[in-house]
C-alpha cells in the first residue's frame, strides 16, 4: 500500500489509467489498417525528437510532438506512394528516425545519455504533473473523436475504397489518425519507453480482437486488458525495480498466451460436446 | 438533367503503357448497364477511373452530384475484393450491413426504425438474416459476397457500381440477384453499372451492354469500347 503514498506512483497510476483508455482505440485501428508497425516507426522517430529537444535545450516532449507529427504526415504520403508495399515506408522512416536520434545524441557530447536511457526504457519516477495533464487532454480528445467519428472510422478501416466512394475524406482522416497516434506515442514514451510503446498500444487490441465479435466490444475488452496490464506492470516495476514498459509488455504477453489457451480449450470442449450430443441422437 | 455517369473520351495509361482508350458512354437513372470484356480487359480499371480511385490520363468522367429528385446522389460500390475481408475484422454481419445506412445521412446520427427495417430486408433478400450475429471473418466466400450485396442494398443508393458481384454465388441466387437489380432500376429508378462475366445470364435483365475489346492496331494490350457494342436492350 505504501507505494500509493508516493507522488510519482500516483502520477504513474493516473498516466497508466489514461493510456489504458486510449491505447486499445488506436491499437485496433492500427491493426485493422495493417499499420501495427507504424507505432514502432513513430517511437523511433520520437527518440530523434527527444534527442533534438535535449540538444537545443527545449522541453523534449514538445520537440517530440512536432517532429512526430511531421513524420506522421510523411508516413501517409509514403504509404500512398508505395501502396502495394506499404511496409517500405515503415522501414525507411524507422531507420531514418533511429539514425537521426543517434546523430543528435552524438552531437550532444554524451551529456544527455541518462535522459535518453529514460526515454528508451521508460521511467515511472520521471512522470511529471504536466505529462499527466497532457495525457488527460489527449485522452479526452481521442475519446471524443472516437465517439463522434466511430462510424466513418469503421468504414475507413473496413475498406478504404468503400469509404472513398461513400464520400469520406480518407486522406485527411488518415493523416489526422497518424498525427494522433504520433502525439500519443510522444506523450506516452517517457513513461513506457520508446522500445516498447508500440507493444503497449497494439497488444491490448490484438488480444481483445480474439475475444469479441463486435467492434465496440473489442475496444471495451481492450481497455480492461490494458488496465490489468498497466496497473500490474507498474506494481511489479515498483516492487522489483524492473523497467515499467518491459514489465507491462510481459504481463500483456502472459495475458495473450492465457487467453489463447483458454480459447483453444473451450473450442475443444465445445467440439467434444457436439460429438457427444450427436452420439446420443 | 445530368447523366448519373458521363464518360467522355476516357483514356488511362499505367506509366507509359496505354490500358484504355476512347471510352465514352453515359449511365442514367433507371439504366441497367453491363460491362463485359475478356480477362484482363481493364474492366475494374475503368470502374476505378469512374469512381475517382484512379485518374484518367485523358478525357473526363462526370458523376452527377444530385439524383433524379434533386437530392445528393448516393453511390453504392461493391468492389471485386471487398468480399475478401480479413478473418480477424471484429464485426458481426449485422454491424457491417448496418454500416451501409451511414451514407444515408447517418454518419453522426443513430439508426432509426426505418434504417433497421432496410437492414432486415436487405439481409433477407440475400438469405443472410439468420446469420446476422456471426462474425464476418468466419463466413465462407459466397456468404461474404452476399453480405457485401446486402450492405449495398441497405444503403439504397441511387447508383449501383458493382464489380463482378456474383462471384461465388449459385445459379438460383444469381437469378434472384439480377431480378432484384432489375426491380430496383425499373421500379425505383436506380442506375446500375455492373462488371460481369455472366454475359448470357444478365442480357435478359440489363438494358445496355458495353464490351471492352482489344485494340488490334495497338502494340500494347490496350482496350477500347466499340461504339456498335453499346446496345439498347430490347430483351426484357
Amino acid at each position: 500500500m505504501e507505494m500509493f503514498f508516493h507522488g510519482f506512483m500516483q502520477r504513474a497510476f493516473q498516466a497508466s489509467f489514461l493510456i489504458s483508455l486510449i491505447a486499445p482505440m488506436l491499437g485496433l485501428f492500427l491493426i485493422l489498417r495493417r499499420q501495427s508497425l507504424m507505432a514502432d516507426t513513430l517511437s523511433h522517430v520520437s527518440l530523434a525528437g527527444v534527442a533534438l529537444g535535449l540538444l537545443i535545450g527545449v522541453n523534449p516532449t514538445f520537440t517530440n510532438i512536432i517532429l512526430v507529427s511531421v513524420i506522421a504526415i510523411v508516413l501517409e504520403y509514403l504509404r500512398v506512394v508505395y501502396r502495394t508495399y506499404s511496409e517500405i515506408s515503415i522501414a525507411i522512416l524507422m531507420s531514418a528516425g533511429m539514425a537521426l536520434a543517434l546523430v543528435l545524441m552524438g552531437l550532444n557530447d554524451g551529456g544527455a545519455t541518462l535522459s535518453m536511457n529514460q526515454f528508451l526504457f521508460g521511467s515511472i519516477v520521471t512522470i511529471s504533473e504536466q505529462q499527466v495533464w497532457m495525457l488527460f487532454v489527449l485522452t479526452i480528445m481521442i475519446g471524443l473523436l472516437y465517439l463522434i467519428f466511430r462510424k466513418p472510422l469503421y468504414i475507413l478501416t473496413f475498406d478504404e475504397e468503400t469509404a472513398f466512394t461513400a464520400g469520406l475524406p480518407i486522406k485527411t482522416m488518415s493523416v489526422l489518425f497518424n498525427i494522433l497516434t504520433g502525439v500519443t506515442i510522444a506523450v506516452t514514451m517517457p513513461i513506457v519507453g520508446a522500445l516498447l510503446v508500440s507493444a503497449i498500444i497494439v497488444l491490448p487490441a490484438a488480444i481483445s480482437m480474439r475475444l469479441s465479435n463486435r467492434f465496440n466490444g473489442v475496444i471495451l475488452i481492450g481497455i480492461v486488458l490494458a488496465l490489468i496490464g498497466m496497473f500490474s506492470g507498474l506494481v511489479v516495476s515498483y516492487k522489483v525495480g524492473t523497467p515499467p514498459g518491459a514489465s507491462i509488455t510481459l504481463i500483456l504477453l502472459i495475458v495473450f498466451v492465457l487467453t489463447t489457451l483458454v480459447k483453444k480449450i473451450s473450442y475443444y470442449i465445445k467440439i467434444e460436446r457436439l460429438f457427444k450430443r450427436n452420439d446420443i441422437l | 438533367m445530368m447523366h448519373y455517369i458521363e464518360v467522355k473520351n476516357l483514356a488511362f495509361q499505367y506509366e507509359e503503357e496505354p490500358i484504355l482508350e476512347n471510352i465514352s458512354y453515359a449511365v442514367d437513372a433507371s439504366d441497367f448497364v453491363m460491362l463485359t470484356g475478356e480477362n484482363g480487359a481493364a474492366k475494374t480499371t475503368l470502374l476505378r477511373n469512374i469512381l475517382g480511385l484512379l485518374k484518367p490520363s485523358k478525357g473526363s468522367v462526370q458523376i452527377s452530384p444530385i439524383n433524379r429528385i434533386g437530392e445528393k446522389l448516393v453511390i453504392g460500390y461493391v468492389s471485386q475484393q471487398v468480399a475478401s475481408f480479413n478473418a480477424g475484422f471484429p464485426s458481426t454481419v449485422l454491424e457491417l450491413v448496418q454500416s451501409g445506412r451511414y451514407q444515408r445521412g447517418k454518419w453522426f446520427k443513430k439508426l432509426d426504425k426505418d434504417d433497421r427495417e432496410h437492414v432486415r430486408r436487405s439481409l433477407d433478400s440475400v438469405g443472410m438474416w439468420e446469420m446476422r450475429h456471426r462474425k464476418i471473418g468466419e463466413l465462407s466466400g459466397g456468404q461474404k459476397q452476399r453480405i457485401s450485396l446486402a450492405r449495398v442494398f441497405a444503403t439504397d443508393p441511387d447508383l449501383f457500381v458493382l464489380d463482378e458481384p456474383t462471384t461465388g454465388m449459385d445459379t438460383n441466387s444469381r437469378e434472384e440477384f439480377y431480378k432484384l437489380l432489375k426491380h430496383n432500376s425499373r421500379e425505383h429508378g436506380k442506375g446500375i453499372l455492373m462488371v460481369t462475366h455472366d454475359h448470357q445470364e444478365i442480357r435478359h435483365y440489363a438494358d445496355k451492354h458495353i464490351e471492352l475489346v482489344r485494340k488490334e492496331d495497338s502494340p500494347w494490350r490496350c482496350f477500347s469500347m466499340d461504339s456498335c457494342k453499346e446496345l439498347s436492350k430490347p430483351h426484357s
